[in-house]
């Protein structure tokens, strides 16, 4: 198991290293602009700030209501390309 | 050992696939809690609600999506069918229609003149014979008479008497009235018989002033048009009773014109004639030249009294001599128009002068 971890971890470390991970990031970033789940979630934020009152509103709770609605919403095809592009990473450099 | 802990071989594609899961759910929730910071900030600063305004706004600027109107709710060919009346000649025109129908209507437009000119010049040449224009051309050589040595003109109706054709082959001719062609008027001369004697020499002071024998109009280009030469003008300025229009400002003499003869003028202008030395040098050196053989010859013709303290041979080669000076006007300002005038004009004879020294008085 810890084999695992270790593993993992040296992935997540070799991704960062390489700049990969960045880039991962903002192509991300840019499809689901692009796609309108940005503004989705938007409008989403602007009912939870109005039901909890403008003031009194948190990134905790933000934070709480958003994320999972936000990972439900990622269109397939975008989520489809991502995946992709990690495993080919991993193919990529499955062997340090 | 390090190198078999971090070999990927090893894994199943299932380990893998979780691996890649997760992975990807990093940076979707990486993705989540950006959205997150942005909002609250918003929220906090107080921008984040900006762009919404009251209800009833917001329902006046809505989207409109209905079949026949832009998404603004206008109409898309709303003044297509509407009808104006155009106010020359009363008629209904649909709008989209009217703006060019006023260029043709007042005769304003670039086409509208260049349609105008063709038809007169079809007509002209259906009415004129080949003759009727060599034997204007003769008797007007270097000469001015007004109405009295030529054939009648029956083109009052027309209103710009000359072809287009006929006005550029005879454009450098000495002595030819024409009627100068304005670009974008029909009736585009002034008769000089309405106007008074101050607009006459308003007129002459700023326009060309020719007078067109075939319309008996003046021209209203400006005083270089290149359609009548300066000794026109200055027959013309002679012919006029009155002015002592000139624009330059040593005119001092009263001028009277009444009675010049005509062909006295043209006797005068005839001796002026120079033969080779005719080029037209603007430099001083040959305009103090003319001016002295000129002056001496103009002595015994001159009718008038020089009240004027301007001489030709002074005035050197500056355009200057305006003279208000009647009758010796044609010769005195022609010597003078022979020193200064830095004009292209081709003649072979006599070179013409320019405008403003019309009326140069010689000494």
């Amino acid at each position: 198991m810890s084999k695992d971890l270790q593993m993992r971890a040296a992935i997540n470390q070799k991704l960062i290293e390489m700049g990969e991970r960045e880039r991962l990031k903002e192509l991300l970033r840019a499809k689901l602009i692009e796609c309108g789940w940005k503004d989705q979630l938007k409008a989403h934020c602007k009912d939870v700030i109005k039901e909890k009152g403008l003031e009194h509103v948190t990134v905790e709770d933000l934070v709480a209501e958003i994320t999972p609605k936000g990972r439900a919403l990622v269109p397939d095809s975008v989520k489809k390309e991502l995946l992709q592009r990690i495993r080919a990473f991993l193919a990529q450099h499955s062997t340090l | 050992m390090k190198m078999e802990a971090m070999s990927l071989s090893g894994l199943d594609n299932t380990k893998l696939e979780a691996l890649a899961h997760d992975i990807y759910s990093d940076l979707v929730e990486d993705a989540c809690l950006g959205l997150c910071f942005e909002v609250h900030r918003a929220v906090k600063q107080g921008y984040f609600f900006l762009d919404e305004t009251d209800q009833d706004s917001m329902k006046d600027f809505e989207i409109v999506d209905q079949p026949g109107v832009d998404i603004f709710g206008q109409v898309y060919n709303q003044w297509k069918n509407k009808e104006c009346v155009c106010p020359n000649c009363s008629r209904s025109i649909a709008a989209s229609r009217f703006a060019p129908h006023l260029e043709k209507c007042l005769g304003m437009g670039r086409n509208s003149s260049r349609i105008a000119n063709r038809r007169i010049a079809s007509s002209n040449n259906m009415s004129k014979s080949e003759s009727d224009q060599e034997d204007n051309d003769d008797i007007n050589d270097n000469d001015w008479s007004y109405g009295s040595e030529k054939k009648g003109e029956d083109n009052q109706t027309c209103p710009n008497p000359n072809s287009p054709r006929r006005s550029k082959s005879l454009k450098h001719k000495n002595g030819e009235l024409n009627f100068c062609r304005l670009a974008y008027n029909y009736n585009s001369g002034i008769s000089y018989e309405t106007l008074g004697p101050e607009e006459l020499r308003s007129l002459l002071t700023t326009q060309c002033g020719v007078i067109s024998e075939h319309t008996k109009k003046m021209c209203t280009r400006s005083l270089r048009c290149p359609q009548h030469t300066d000794e026109q003008r200055r027959t013309v300025r002679v012919f006029l009773p009155g002015p002592s229009a000139s624009t330059l400002p040593d005119v001092d003499a009263v001028v009277e014109s009444d009675g010049y003869d005509v062909s006295d003028g043209q006797a005068l202008m005839n001796r002026l004639q120079w033969d080779g030395s005719s080029d037209i040098s603007p430099s001083d050196s040959a305009s103090s030249k003319a001016s002295t053989n000129n002056s001496d010859s103009k002595k015994p013709k001159k009718k008038k009294k020089p009240s004027l303290g301007l001489s030709s041979s002074g005035t050197g080669g500056t355009g200057g001599g305006t003279g208000g000076g009647p009758g010796t006007a044609g010769s005195g300002s022609s010597s003078q128009g022979v020193l200064s005038l830095p004009s292209r004009k081709k003649k072979p004879k006599l070179p013409a002068p320019p405008t403003p020294s019309i009326y140069d008085d010689m000494n």
